[in-house]
């Protein structure tokens, strides 16, 4: 006999989550956000970037370092977040619903948001522009609690839940719809919110939407090993330790705490919440939420390169970063349907 | 000793289950047999511990409603399959009472895969539990159910979606718990199965309880047909074992 053989080769199991990945996911975060903030229009010294961050002398100074701090830095930091949130949040919808297609805008919470944001935005008299974010959160938050108030008995039937998501969702977009078009003159902006936009990114921005999101997301973390239970039958589950209607509970609320505040303050950014853990899962042969951390870190990164594309692809000219995710995203999408059918046959 | 006394389950309107009262011995194989709608799979539940109900039922003295601190294993009749999962994980799912979720210990690692060795899945640990066929797939469950080492393991109609052949696997493995001293409660179609493997038989017919006893007074009782409406009938074998049989010319 061998001595020193690992544990997986001792009891012929391969370990369920392998936390390498995780530290690979966490580089690749840190690499695409120095590339995020060196390139643009301006393109910064990656010497003097790290300087500048590390405090050390000879850093950027005067214009560059202010489009560094102020503008390109609080951007990559709200695309990483936002990208953590809603990755994160739909592999959790995905587990609890046991649904691979769902995603965190499933309960109504984006077309919530879009109303919000539409009635700031068209709302006569008092300027509500700036109020935007906080119209936006209210408007998910409200319409997923609808959903779960039409649905009633919570998670006794999931179905009713996802059914009762997609009224609310339709009806909440009518009343937009209605909005938008008695004031035509915030088309334009209802537009261009709907499809996703970074560039309201500053340190406000980043700080309150980073509080939200990293509560939620400390909580989904703590309950992430847990959340593999719910991939079996409630009385499976149970018999493993877990409630799993509280499980569900505190999973969706956090959930959508996460998906709100990413919505209100970077708008309906699609696809990511599908993309990301499909992808994670796919390269990983692992279905486990372990890989939840994971999955944020590869979400963070998705849409921190979203966003460079958006800002570099038709420089100086930026495309909605709404319509790069969804460009990966939807072919990906169909793939995704396309071997769920293979798989069921 | 389980003790089941005036046990009674409302679901919405409708009574499931009214007033039973029966006593079921640790270390045995109980089965619960009756026809479809018989409350059958609300009785395991009950015993369980995930379902509200009426009356009371304790195992060793101790009231099993909303009570964790038990290790029961339960074997759903249809399981939900987490797609792309694979089977030594699905398997080691069941070591997360002992363990916590998601910190197998060494140990548990062996455990699993001694079991896997057992069932017959050794080298199946990597593929999806989706991909299994039927016989498989219930061996993983009652797999997952062993790794638990539970006191009291319920089964849901274990063999119903299984050839004969395959019956006989799952059902072998089942007494792996027994030999263990593990307490088996199992719903099962098949009375002549019941009886050639399960020591008490409790019959059920519309929420309450019709027979209880050995398997051998149970399966020669008269109202056994009854609970079936007289449409089966019952044999011996040279061998003395009784086997159960539809009857057909009867009609309503």
């Amino acid at each position: 006999m061998i001595k020193n053989k690992s544990k997986s080769e001792e009891s012929g199991l391969a370990p369920i989550w392998n936390w390498r990945i995780t530290a690979f996911a966490a580089a690749l975060l840190l690499f695409v956000g120095i590339l995020a903030i060196s390139f643009g229009p301006v393109s910064l010294s990656f010497q003097e970037i790290i300087r500048t961050l590390l405090g050390l002398p000879g850093g950027l100074t005067g214009q560059d370092r202010t489009l560094l701090i102020d503008l390109r830095l609080p951007r990559a930091l709200l695309a990483a977040i936002v990208g953590a949130a809603l990755a994160t949040s739909g592999a959790v919808y995905q587990t609890v619903f046991r649904n691979p297609l769902a995603d965190p805008y499933l309960l109504g919470a984006a077309a919530g948001a879009g109303l919000g944001a539409t009635i700031a935005l068209t709302s006569a008299g008092a300027d509500l522009r700036s109020l935007l974010p906080v119209f936006a959160f209210f408007g998910a938050i409200s319409a997923v609690l609808v959903s779960f108030f039409i649905s009633g008995k919570f998670f006794a039937e999931p179905n009713s839940l996802l059914l009762s998501g997609i009224a609310v969702g339709s009806f909440a977009t009518a009343v937009q719809t209605y909005l938008q078009q008695r004031n035509s003159a915030s088309l334009r902006p209802v537009y261009s919110w709907i499809l996703g936009e970074l560039t309201v990114a500053n340190w406000q921005v980043v700080t309150w939407s980073s509080i939200y999101i990293l509560i939620a997301l400390t909580i989904l973390f703590t309950v992430s090993k847990q959340l593999d239970g719910l991939m079996l039958t409630d009385e499976e589950a149970y018999s493993l330790g877990i409630n799993p209607n509280k499980l569900r509970v505190i999973a969706v609320v956090a959930a959508t705490l996460a998906t709100a505040t990413a919505v209100s303050a970077s708008g309906l950014i699609g696809f990511v919440g599908i993309v990301v853990p499909h992808l994670v899962r796919g390269l990983t042969h692992r279905v486990t939420n372990r890989g939840l951390l994971t999955i944020a870190l590869v979400g963070a990164s998705f849409l921190v390169l979203a966003d460079l594309g958006a800002r570099t692809l038709l420089s100086p000219a930026e495309l909605p970063i709404g319509v790069i995710t969804a460009f990966v995203g939807a072919p990906f999408f169909l793939f995704v349907l396309r071997k769920k059918r293979l798989v069921a046959h | 000793m389980i003790n089941i006394s005036d046990l009674s389950v409302r679901i919405g309107q409708r009574n499931i289950l009214s007033d039973i009262s029966v006593e079921i011995e640790d270390g045995k194989w109980t089965c619960l047999v009756g026809p479809n709608g018989a409350g059958k799979t609300t009785l395991l539940k009950s015993l369980l511990g995930s379902l509200p109900y009426s009356g009371s039922i304790t195992d060793n003295g101790v009231e099993v409603f909303r009570n964790h601190d038990r290790n029961v294993a339960f074997v759903p009749q249809h399981p939900q399959i987490p797609i792309g999962m694979g089977v030594g994980e699905y398997v080691m799912m069941g070591r997360s009472k002992r363990d916590g979720w998601g910190n197998e210990s060494s140990h548990s690692r062996k455990i699993v895969a001694d079991i896997l060795k057992l069932t017959g899945l050794f080298g199946m640990q990597s593929q999806h539990v989706s991909l299994l066929s039927g016989g498989e797939m219930q061996r993983a469950l009652i797999a997952r159910a062993l790794v638990q080492e539970p006191t009291l393991i319920l089964l849901d109609e274990p063999t119903s979606a299984l050839d004969l052949h395959h019956q006989i696997a799952v059902l072998n493995n089942i007494e792996i718990l027994k030999e263990r001293g593990v307490t088996i409660i199992s719903t099962m179609h098949d009375i002549t199965l019941a009886a050639m493997y399960a020591e008490k038989i409790v019959v059920m017919q519309e929420g309450r309880v019709l027979l209880n006893g050995t398997s051998d007074f149970v399966i020669h009782s008269p109202e056994l047909k009854s609970a079936f409406e007289n449409r089966i009938n019952v044999y011996t074998l040279d061998s003395g074992r009784p086997v159960i049989v539809a009857n057909k010319d009867l009609t309503n």
